[in-house]
């Protein structure tokens, strides 16, 4: 814990520095003439706004020194949020200088505009248009490939525009030295999208796994054996994700993120993924044909087993089982006796998948299950509704600071279950959790 | 609660950039 908190630190400290280095650059060697100080401050919010913008690639770019002290889900929420306030920056630039400079507002006749302030309102328009159809992505029906090409077009346009509107305007950037920082500095962002986008599907072009098996599971959730061919694969811890591509190739943008399902003590390299149909691209896993060619990125996140002497409590809602199975499935495969509770939510009783498998492994584990059923059948005296505080202390033997908690699911569930053990006094530090929903 | 920390981090963030964009801006006038 104490390696990631120095390791999350340090990047932190990294981030600052790369978004305000290049900015106190301009202070070096000599300056121009200086202006009002709204005229040079809201200078400063665009350069900033721009360096936080340009590195959104690299927060993107899934790094796993980087996201590993936090977790995938946690980076791209950060990437959400922060990427708002960079835009509020750069937005603020514009406005700041028409207040003090109004002048600026006078559209000289179109031939004489300078390329400068044409490339200042692309990159306007393009980040406008990046966080609404962000934001709005649902409500815009949007479908999720389409809107993953545009962000990215989007993105580089807003940034390049950025770099050229900076140069067209030449105030700050007229030394040769500070013009090639801000130019290297656009090309490194730039090459942090081709590093995932190029770089890594040529990587993956030469790895790519063949489906063994495609096997139904209860609760319309499919599972995928994946065997790699002509290498050995890669180790994952149990609780990690990998990226997905079904069809097509490494380089179309139609990975998705999904959990290891299997044992991570398995020694050929053998990977599942178990899927369940959610009327999207997920209704066509079923139709994947044994012999099929497939291509993983991973593994990723932060979410995976912890200290051995604690009790394991992991919460698991719908589909959200699967990390959880990869880790009583490790953990049976190691013979670890630590002790494990599992509070499973599912629909109905014939909807848990890995129902039989999870009553086989208790008697090779540690091992208890609660299942929380939403529709329970008649008769039924175990849990029902939803997983919360009370549930938990019912199950849980106390202190239950002392446990550490697992949490995947609806985030609904997970927002419950969070606020749930904030009220038990959970610290945070032993609960961990896996949000798959990027966009 | 470990995105509420992203939130404030992303937050802090934020309010850093400022000052020092402020920090900046006053450099230019009164240096």
């Amino acid at each position: 814990m104490l390696r990631y908190t120095v390791h999350g630190a340090v990047w932190v400290v990294l981030y600052l520095l790369f978004i305000l280095a290049p900015l106190f650059a301009l202070l070096a060697g000599s300056w121009p003439p200086a202006r009002s100080f709204w005229t040079e401050f809201s200078v400063a919010l665009g350069y900033s706004g721009l360096a936080m913008m340009g590195l959104q690639f690299g927060l993107t770019a899934r790094f796993r020194y980087v996201t590993e002290p936090w977790g995938e889900d946690v980076i791209y929420h950060f990437h959400r949020q922060i990427s708002l306030i960079a835009v509020g920056l750069v937005v603020a630039h514009p406005l700041i200088m028409f207040v003090v400079r109004p002048e600026l507002l006078a559209l000289p006749d179109y031939n004489e505009v300078p390329w400068g302030a044409v490339f200042a309102f692309l990159s306007l328009f393009s980040l406008i248009a990046l966080v609404v159809t962000a934001l709005w992505r649902a409500k815009l029906n949007i479908r999720y490939e389409t809107w993953h090409l545009s962000h990215i077009v989007l993105a580089v346009v807003a940034v390049t525009g950025g770099l050229l509107h900076m140069v067209g305007w030449s105030f700050y950037l007229t030394d040769p030295w500070k013009r090639a920082l801000w130019i290297g500095l656009t090309i490194f962002w730039i090459g942090l999208l081709l590093y995932v986008r190029i770089f890594k599907p040529l990587f993956m072009l030469r790895r790519p796994y063949r489906v063994t098996e495609v096997r139904k599971e209860r609760g319309d959730t499919t599972t995928l054996v994946m065997q790699p061919e002509g290498h050995p694969g890669f180790r994952f811890t149990p609780g990690q994700f990998g990226w997905l591509t079904v069809w097509g190739s490494p380089f179309k943008i139609t990975g998705h993120p999904f959990s290891f399902s299997s044992s991570a003590a398995v020694a050929d390299g053998r990977v599942e993924m178990s899927i369940r149909d959610l009327g999207d691209f997920t209704s066509e896993i079923c139709n994947v044909p044994v012999g099929h060619c497939v291509y993983l990125d991973g593994p990723y996140g932060a979410f995976t087993i912890g200290n051995p002497a604690d009790m394991h409590v992991l919460i698991a809602g719908g589909v959200g089982v699967t990390p959880m199975m990869s880790m009583i499935r490790t953990l049976a495969d190691r013979g670890d006796k630590r002790p494990v509770i599992l509070l499973y939510g599912s629909k109905d009783w014939d909807s848990i998948t890995f129902r039989e498998e999870l009553e086989a492994l208790k008697e090779r584990l540690n091992l208890t299950v609660i299942h929380v059923l939403a529709t329970p059948p008649a008769g039924w005296t175990s849990e029902q509704g939803f997983i919360n505080a009370e549930m938990l202390k019912r199950h849980l033997p106390p202190p239950f600071a002392d446990h550490e908690y697992f949490i995947c699911g609806p985030g609904v569930m997970m927002d419950a279950i969070e606020k749930a053990l904030g009220e038990m006094n959970v610290p945070m530090s032993k609960y961990h959790s896996e949000r798959y929903s990027f966009v | 609660m470990r995105r509420l920390f992203a939130d404030r981090l992303a937050f802090v963030t934020g309010v850093v950039v400022i000052l020092m964009s402020i920090l900046f801006a006053f450099s230019r006038v009164t240096l």
